[in-house]
């Protein structure tokens, strides 16, 4: 385990702000802590571990550092893992913390969200309700009507663009869902 | 005055000639003439030959010679006469003629005179100054002709009576003269105006005479005479625009009445022009502005299709924005009522006035009343004025098909069809030049001409409108030097209106570049983070508010393509809210704009429903009841709505199994959807039940128990406006003196009606016209607040009197039984 260093954080928080925009800010320096033994809330911080990044609060950091680096398998959150070649994706794991501070929201409607949970596209026919102001490529997380956080995305047409669409154009590309849960269990 | 007609009565016939020298005279008579000289003088003064003259005048004269023969002695008479009936018709004691030292008779015409002016003028009084032109009657009017008539002619004849009166008369004269021409002009105008109306078509040039005495110095004749032309237009403007003929028109011979019908309309039209011409220029003087202004604005609401519209229209439009109130209210209503009657004008003086409009918006830099950007408001579009031209389209495919079976068709049956063909063609030729003549003979305008028309003036109304709001983020440098902070966006308000009532017409291309602005307009604060947007920059609350209830129109109009969620505006009013402050900004607007972001079918974010409702609570804590009251209803509205939400009305402080990410309520969070509200607790609802007012305090208990029953079918009607509007009165009435009635749960909180006497003075500061309806209502309200204590009072002291009454006569009993018991 070791912490991020300038390449990777920049590549990490880029991605991150696709999804949150300036809520980063709140995620990365002022979320408190209240985990531990200690009553003063601390702070979260990103490591890096067999190439996953995790989000762990400090004092956690503090006692994972006493287990051997090889028998440590994961702390904390994982939020996204860097490929053989060094590009950066976020994994379904980090679902909660993208949902709680996201930006760009897309509600689904009950129809079709067994299909993005299959591990489909939404098509602008399933789209019960979009935030206004999506551009080309921001990300969005993906919503049930009742607000249950379903996975998340890539914006393929602005929000402008998506009003004059036909109902079978694709507008967000799929990335993660918690489908994945049990589809890919293994690979998580 | 009439010729009167005399019958042609020849004289007695002459007796037989007998010469002189026949005659024998005889003696007696001879004897008799010598006594009595005297009385047989007037023999020898005959004027013989006058009287010759006037036998043998008529005596040879053929029939119809005779006639004009007395109709020309008759006309000799006359002027005579008249001075005669003069003397009789008037005060026969001032009629007295005066005999001079000569013998000879004056009559004293020129006092009469002055006497009849101020009878007459007395008259004039009566029966009104200003618009009293209309009132006088005819027999008035043509009593008041014939005196006119005599005076030019007693004009004339003054200078040939050389009265011994003739110095004391003159000065008179002068002192009178003056206000005798008032009159006499004012008497004019209305002979001259009577007769237009009566008859225009004869009496056209009259218009020239009452345009030259408005021409007058004295400013109460030029009102009058301006006014007086105004009347006279209003009736004799024909219902079409009069286009002069010409050159060749003018060459043609055409009949007579032909002739008389375009001598009457270049007459009109050329002392019309006298008269917009001589109004646009008086506009300018200060002493004549209303006046002005009034004749131009009632001469285009009542005439918009005549000529000379722009000229009109030029004037009112740059009135549009004076800070005279009057003039500049006469100005808006009659723009608003061109664009309301647009049959008269044919939708032509809409996009006109409308393009002025913009003009004078651009020019003068957004700077101007808010009434002249009002005016759109009360526009009218067609409903499809949004959707493409589809009929044409579908006619020319229509065409091309027919047009290709005609020509498959042919070569089969070519020798019937060339008949049959010819025949058809001459039918459908028939049938276009029928339809042709239609449209040209009925008024009614072609679809296509309306639809162009009507996009002229929405183009021209949007382009205003986004001047207006790119002036609001980014104002010139000398503007925001100059002017302070809130007033430099006077038009905002009735654009951002506009803006809400036209959102169905926006095409889709701007929507994206309109919510922009507005949720860049619904973010400026006073606390603006570049230090280049000074404070000059900033936007009221209640501005604010606008642009965000605007944003949600505009979507609220265009769902049809996708339900959009605006995330930014209810952050932005997330902290409007917290900003509020009930004097500076107002109560009424927030109250729309909770109703329609929040309690319009919407479905929220289960974290921005909580932390709104969380955010209202407190909120109606810290204010009034009108604010309160609103507040309430919208929070009861969403906890309806929004089933999770009701956990915030049980009392797990940590939040149970519903909070989400966020565990602890952050008060000071600016955006909703990080409140982390789902973790508090409704709190506040006990405080409100203890609230003064019942109606918040029954509300607030009803909202705390709302989360026992499982099954809400009861539904609160009542919007967020009206329980504001309803608390506020009932805030402004007087305190009930009777009992409250105690509110059912049930009762819906706006319809508490108090039992006793609730006195609504409505009262309107805003007009200064209405200050005196104010000022009665004032004392009524007043003093019958007065009459009621009184009543209270004598209630009181009556209730006193009758106690101690009873008690005295208890007391007299009480001793008379003591007396009874002494004696027993």
């Amino acid at each position: 385990m070791r912490p991020l260093d300038e390449k990777e954080t920049t590549v990490v928080f880029d991605k991150l702000y696709k999804f949150v925009g300036n809520n980063l800010q709140k995620i990365v320096m002022e979320n408190p802590s209240y985990e531990g033994p200690d009553p003063n809330p601390g702070r979260y911080c990103f490591r890096l571990q067999k190439n996953r990044v995790y989000y762990v609060s400090e004092s956690l950091v503090k006692r994972a550092t006493n287990i051997k680096r090889e028998k440590l398998v994961s702390m904390g959150t994982q939020i996204g893992k860097f490929t053989k070649s060094d590009k950066f994706h976020l994994t379904i794991q980090g679902l909660n913390l993208l949902a709680a501070n996201a930006r760009h929201k897309v509600w689904l409607k009950p129809t079709s969200e067994m299909s993005f949970l299959y591990g489909n596209s939404v098509l602008k026919g399933g789209v019960g309700r979009i935030t206004e102001n999506i551009q080309v490529n921001d990300g969005v997380v993906v919503y049930s009507m009742a607000d249950v956080p379903l996975g998340f995305g890539v914006a393929a047409k602005s929000t402008q663009d998506c009003r004059k669409m036909d109902p079978n154009g694709i507008v967000v590309h799929h990335h993660a869902d918690i489908g994945e849960y049990l589809r890919m269990e293994d690979e998580l | 005055m009439g010729k009167k007609k005399q019958k042609v009565v020849l004289p007695p016939e002459l007796p037989p000639e007998v010469l002189d020298k026949d005659i024998e005279v005889s003696d007696e008579d001879l004897q008799f003439v010598n006594q009595n000289l005297d009385y047989a003088g007037f023999v020898s003064n005959l004027d013989t030959h006058s009287i010759t003259k006037h036998v043998t005048r008529v005596a040879d004269v053929k029939e119809d010679a005779l006639e004009s023969l007395y109709e020309k002695r008759l006309r000799k008479k006359q002027p005579n006469k008249k001075i005669e009936e003069n003397a009789i018709e008037v005060d026969p004691v001032d009629a007295l003629p005066v005999k001079t030292l000569d013998g000879k008779l004056y009559y004293r015409t020129v006092p009469r005179e002055i006497k009849k002016v101020e009878s007459e003028s007395n008259e004039g009084d009566a029966t009104g100054h200003d618009m009293g032109l209309a009132k006088l009657t005819k027999a008035e009017k043509r009593a008041k002709l014939k005196k006119s008539r005599k005076e030019a002619k007693k004009q004339a004849k003054e200078e040939v009576q050389q009265t011994p009166q003739a110095d004391v008369l003159d000065e008179v004269k002068n002192d009178l003269t003056a206000e005798e021409a008032n009159e006499s002009k004012k008497y004019k105008l209305a002979e001259l105006g009577m007769a237009l109306l009566a008859d225009p078509e004869s009496n056209i040039k009259s218009l020239r005479e009452m345009l030259e005495i408005s021409k007058d110095g004295n400013r109460a004749i030029v009102v009058l005479g301006l006014k007086s032309l105004l009347a006279v237009f209003k009736d004799i403007v024909p219902g079409y625009r009069i286009r002069l003929p010409t050159e060749k028109e003018q060459e043609m011979k055409v009949s007579k009445e032909v002739k008389k019908m375009r001598l009457y309309e270049s007459t009109l039209l050329s002392s019309y022009k006298a008269y917009v011409q001589r109004l646009i220029a008086i506009e300018q003087q200060t002493i004549y502005k209303r006046v002005s202004v009034r004749c131009i604005c009632t001469l285009l609401s009542a005439v918009p299709h005549f000529n000379f519209r722009e000229n009109l229209l030029a004037a009112v439009v740059r009135n549009i924005s004076s800070q005279d109130d009057v003039v500049r209210n006469l100005c808006c209503a009659t723009v608003k009522s061109l664009f309301i009657n647009e049959g008269k004008h044919g939708g032509e003086a809409t996009v006109e006035a409308v393009q002025m409009i913009a003009e004078l918006v651009k020019t003068s830099d957004c700077q101007l009343h808010p009434d002249s950007v009002q005016v759109f408001l009360s526009l009218s579009f067609d409903e499809d004025l949004g959707k493409p031209h589809v009929a044409d389209v579908d006619g020319k495919s229509k065409n091309k098909k027919s047009k290709k079976r005609k020509g498959f068709e042919e070569p089969n049956h070519l020798p019937d069809n060339g008949k049959k063909k010819t025949r058809q063609e001459m039918m459908t030729r028939t049938r276009d030049e029928v339809n042709a003549d239609f449209k040209a003979a009925s008024f009614t305008q072609d679809l296509s001409e309306r639809r162009r028309m009507q996009s002229q003036t929405l183009s021209a109304v949007f382009q205003t409108f986004f001047r207006i709001l790119k002036h609001t983020m980014h104002p010139t440098s000398e503007a925001s030097s100059l002017l302070g902070a809130s007033g430099s966006h006077p038009l905002l308000a009735p654009c951002l209106n506009g803006i809400g009532k036209f959102s169905h017409l926006i095409d889709l291309d701007f929507m994206a570049d309109l919510m922009n602005y507005l949720r860049k307009l619904a973010g400026k604060s006073s606390k603006s983070g570049d230090l280049s947007e000074n404070s000059s920059n900033y936007l009221t609350v209640s501005e604010r508010l606008l642009c965000c209830i605007v944003a949600f129109k505009v979507m609220k109009n265009n769902l049809d393509a996708l339900n959009v969620d605006l995330q930014d505006f209810f952050v932005q009013f997330y902290t409007l809210i917290l900003e509020y402050r009930p004097g500076r900004d107002q109560g009424e607007i927030l109250a729309e704009a909770l109703k329609i972001m929040l309690c319009d079918d919407r479905q929220h974010d289960m974290q921005r429903a909580a932390a709104f409702i969380k955010r209202l609570a407190t909120f109606s804590l810290c204010f009034g009841s009108a604010e309160s009251m609103a507040a309430l209803v919208t929070v009861k509205h969403l906890l309806q709505k929004n089933v999770k939400c009701r956990n915030l009305l049980e009392n797990d402080a940590g939040g149970g199994s519903f909070a989400g990410a966020i565990v602890k309520y952050q008060p000071y969070a600016s955006d909703p959807n990080l409140s982390g509200a789902l973790a508090s607790v409704l709190w506040e609802l006990n405080l409100l039940t203890k609230h003064y007012n019942p109606a918040i305090s029954t509300m607030a208990s009803g909202i705390s128990t709302m989360g026992c029953a499982n099954n809400q079918v009861y539904h609160s009607i009542v919007s967020p406006q009206q329980a504001f509007k309803e608390s506020s009165l009932e805030q402004e009435s007087i305190v009930p003196s009777g009992g409250i009635k105690i509110s059912n749960k049930k009762r819906k909180p706006g319809k508490d009606k108090l039992s006793s006497v609730k006195v609504r003075p409505d009262v309107n500061m805003k007009h200064q016209s209405d200050e005196n309806e104010v000022r009665k209502k004032l004392t009524e309200h007043f003093l019958l607040l007065r009459d009621i204590t009184e009543n209270q009072r004598l209630r009181g002291e009556l209730e006193r009197t009758t106690l101690s009454l009873n008690l005295y006569e208890q007391y007299k009993k009480q001793k008379k039984q003591k007396r009874k018991t002494k004696m027993a």
